[in-house]
């Protein structure tokens, strides 16, 4: 093995702290999962409010934006997923 | 992420205590010939808390105006005194719309912030769909 190859795997192997989640990456995406309902359950209940009765249009119009940046994030994490999984998938042999 | 979600609540507070401005201005200049009223005023005030925390702005209580009541000399009206003067209103047309025109002014700023946020952080969604 060159040595150029040779601190490519050392700059790898001190890299790899970094990218280690606090827990398991399940709890991780549990606890995404569970912040984004939380975002949602709080938008459905404002917008049905509005809806109803004179509610304050600022908290309508910021929790539809907050639900608006979660969904976007989601979608894009799910999109990725999907693709990483997809690239698996094509793997030959 | 949460830093987008903090701006777009600041912005929120800050065209709510507009929008209270507002309404307190306009509630003066419907009332400019009422007699006895007072004009109402209300100060803002900032949430402090740690150096991090986020600073939303909020109304704080609604406040009457003590200086004088104007005197308007008209012996025909019922309320006048002896002299023939009722006290009118101390509101100045002047400054409430003068007030009303900054406050125009502040929320189309929260509107361009609230518009930028959600530009930046779509922008940086759309990093990831290439």
């Amino acid at each position: 093995m060159d040595i150029k190859g040779l601190s490519a795997i050392q700059k790898y192997a001190a890299a790899r702290p970094a990218t280690a989640v606090e827990d398991s990456p399940a709890q991780a995406m549990r606890a995404a999962a569970t912040d984004f309902a939380t975002t949602l359950a709080q938008t459905e209940q404002t917008a049905q409010t509005a809806m109803i009765s004179d509610a304050d249009p600022h908290a309508l119009v910021t929790a539809l934006a907050q639900t608006e940046l979660a969904v976007e994030t989601a979608v894009s994490v799910r999109n990725k997923m999907v693709e990483a999984y997809q690239e698996i998938l094509r793997m030959p042999g | 992420m949460s830093a987008f979600s903090d701006a777009l609540e600041v912005t929120s507070s800050g065209l709510r205590a507009q929008a209270m401005r507002l309404r307190h201005l306009s509630e003066n200049i419907s009332n400019a010939d009422t007699p006895g009223y007072r004009r109402k005023t209300v100060p803002f005030e900032t949430a402090f808390g740690s150096r991090d925390a986020v600073a939303t702005v909020a109304t704080g209580r609604v406040q009457l105006d003590q200086t004088t009541l104007d005197r308007i000399h008209d012996p025909s009206h019922p309320l006048a005194d002896a002299s023939g003067h009722y006290e009118g209103s101390n509101v100045s047309l002047l400054i409430e719309l003068a007030d009303a025109r900054e406050a125009q002014r502040s929320y189309e700023a929260n509107l361009k912030i609230f518009e930028q946020t959600r530009k930046m952080s779509s922008g940086l969604m759309e990093l990831l769909r290439r």
